[in-house]
């Protein structure tokens, strides 16, 4: 399905190029120096976020919104249909006399069905939309990019490589790497 | 772009680096447990298998193993259920109302205090069921077909809302303290050692990775879920309030209920965030993450919401009074002065004059005073449930059914055996999963505004 963003998958891509950083003010340098200089930046592996980066790297502001509004939609509709339902069509029930339509003692089941639908759905498509399920092996590009380190990514190709390169050293990479199919050369 | 402040106190102190995060809160879960830990969770199991005992009793005698009766049909169980609840408010709180408001000092507190809502959920769960005496038929307080019997859910009744409410703020809670969890499992994965863990966190952090696509979209969904988690922490207990505000007990029937409720919920729940963490905080070596300044910004939350409920209790006083109605007049003489005063004054002390210690600096800034003062809030609210609950109900409109309640073996049993569940969970989260939420920590290290 086309749901999954296959920008966040890193198999069956040529050569990579890799940038290891400890610092996230570079980071931000690199990213800006990169996309300045018109070269895509596929993606950047950060322990924690950096908030702005996503749109110096050109990453499109999310549509879950519009998925939350939806599922949030669904789960009101559903209660509102359930309860009509069940206590109304199918068994009216006179409880002292109150109105059987839309009586403000439906609101309770409805708003919590609307929060738990909204949160759910949501929720699912997000793990859907970046490739997250339980048991799924990480495409790890350094094994401390959970913790301190962070991790630039190049696709070689259509840039110049060694222009990359040097914005990377110039920038204060503390490594630079090539990747391709699952290995990695260090090359300054 | 970035600049330190110089106005507000760094919100972690030691100047740490990310490396030292991950270092500092993944010790517990690398390292093998410490002496304290494995005294603590024996226990807190002990206290746990006296819960599997007293409702193993409750459910084989049946429900007269209980001492409530005809007038005081909610006794202990609905007590501690309300209790149970409100402690559970602080957690998504925290996460939620304080994420949408922007308090940063937030981050070092608010994956315990989720943890904590979790578990008390659970607590209070079990009350209700139980208190239903044929538990092996609960399910019929869901909106099943009528083919179970011959009606379907009322859905007028608070009690079926409570149902909903109770379930998708579970539900909801569980949800947003895994996602916020994801990445600092990830962090752990990458750690940890033994095979088994690596096994087990690989599965839970879903092949987390760090892109920065994945986070963008991360943080939205928390923003979207704090939006709703808001009005949903909200509806909890106004929910919880219109089990008995919808009635017509002298004492319970008041439009102030909502709020007031709500108010209390957040001061226990508080209370035993401060309870839980100034022990924590001590125990594992994490002052420099939960500083002083993190207790003061919980000791005002305190200050305030107690000076609420007990702005409440005044107010339902005063409206018995102004609204001429003599039965809502006798039940509130009969709180403050009638055979259950001690709970009332007990209530009026601990919610209300004890909080009041924090407008000096010295008491919201010295943590064994805090911690005295939350366990004082602590048993402060669960008199409060006990008062409206039982005097409300003991002496109804008719003097012949008027009786006088005390809790039997059993009911003592369950509750402490709640505070068993409660303490097993919370010390095998702190042992297999980070305390603090580091993702989120590591960007504040550097104070920035």
């Amino acid at each position: 399905m086309g749901i999954i963003d296959k920008n966040v998958m890193l198999r069956n891509r040529g050569k990579m190029l890799l940038g290891v950083y400890e610092d996230e003010e570079k980071v931000m340098a690199a990213a800006k120096e990169l996309t300045g200089h018109g070269i895509p930046v596929l993606d950047v592996y950060t322990p924690y976020p950096l908030h702005g980066l996503d749109r110096i790297i050109g990453i499109k502001r999310t549509n879950l919104t519009v998925i939350a509004f939806i599922c949030g939609l669904t789960g009101f509709s559903l209660a509102a249909l359930m309860i009509w339902y069940m206590n109304v069509h199918d068994w009216p029930m006179n409880v002292g006399n109150k109105p059987l339509i839309f009586a403000t003692s439906w609101i309770p089941v409805m708003f919590e069905s609307t929060v738990l639908l909204t949160a759910f759905g949501m929720a699912f498509f997000f793990f859907w939309r970046n490739r997250l399920a339980h048991g799924i092996e990480p495409e790890l590009l350094d094994d401390r990019q959970t913790d301190d380190r962070m991790v630039v990514v190049v696709e070689a190709g259509n840039v110049n490589e060694q222009e990359v390169l040097s914005i990377y050293r110039k920038t204060g990479a503390v490594e630079l790497r090539e990747r391709l199919n699952g290995t990695q050369k260090v090359v300054g | 772009m970035n600049h330190d402040s110089i106005i507000r106190q760094p919100l972690v102190v030691g100047g740490k680096t990310p490396t030292d995060v991950t270092a500092d809160i993944s010790r517990p879960i690398l390292n093998k447990p410490s002496t304290s830990w494995r005294v603590g969770f024996v226990i807190s199991f002990i206290f746990l298998l006296l819960l599997v005992w007293t409702i193993g009793y409750t459910v084989w005698t049946g429900i007269g193993v209980w001492n409530i009766n005809k007038s005081v049909m909610w006794g202990w169980d609905i007590t501690n259920f309300v209790f149970w609840v409100g402690i559970g408010h602080a957690g998504t709180l925290i996460s939620a109302i304080l994420l949408l408001f922007r308090q940063k000092w937030r981050m070092s507190i608010n994956r315990s205090a989720e943890a904590m809502t979790i578990f008390a959920v659970m607590c209070a769960a079990i009350f209700p069921v139980f208190h239903m005496g044929r538990v092996w038929v609960a399910y019929w307080a869901l909106p099943l077909p009528n083919s179970f019997g011959s009606l379907w859910a009322n859905f007028q009744s608070p009690l079926l809302w409570d149902v909903f409410a109770i379930s998708t703020y579970f539900s909801v809670s569980l949800l947003f303290w895994y996602l916020g969890l994801i990445p600092d499992i990830a962090t752990i994965r990458d750690k940890i050692k033994t095979k088994a863990g690596k096994f087990w966190y690989r599965v839970f952090s879903m092949g987390w990775t760090g892109s920065t696509r994945t986070w963008a979209r991360y943080e939205v969904v928390s923003l979207i879920l704090a939006g709703l988690s808001t009005p949903l922490v909200l509806s909890v207990h106004t929910i919880v309030s219109t089990d008995f505000a919808t009635s017509l007990v002298p004492g319970w029937h008041t439009t102030i209920f909502p709020p007031y409720f709500v108010a209390g919920a957040i001061f226990s729940g508080f209370g035993m965030v401060l309870t839980l963490l100034i022990v924590a905080r001590k125990v594992m070596n994490y002052e420099n993450y939960i500083t002083i300044g993190h207790l003061e910004a919980m000791a005002k939350v305190v200050m305030l919401t107690g000076t609420m409920v007990g702005m409440a209790y005044i107010t339902e006083f005063f409206v018995a009074w102004y609204s001429g109605v003599e039965y809502e007049q006798y039940a509130f003489i009969n709180r403050a002065t009638g055979p259950y005063w001690w709970a009332y004054w007990s209530m009026m002390f601990c919610n209300l004059v004890s909080p009041q210690v924090f407008w000096f600096k010295w008491a919201r800034t010295t943590p064994w005073f805090i911690f005295m003062i939350s366990i004082v809030v602590n048993v402060g609210m669960w008199f409060e449930r006990f008062v409206i609950i039982v005097t409300s109900l003991h002496r109804d409109y008719l003097p012949s059914s008027w009786v006088m309640y005390s809790a039997s073996w059993t009911e003592i049993g369950i509750f402490l055996g709640t505070f068993g569940l409660f303490f097993t969970c919370f010390f095998l989260f702190s042992k297999f999963l980070p305390v603090i939420n580091m993702s989120e920590l590591k960007t504040i290290l550097k104070n920035r505004e």
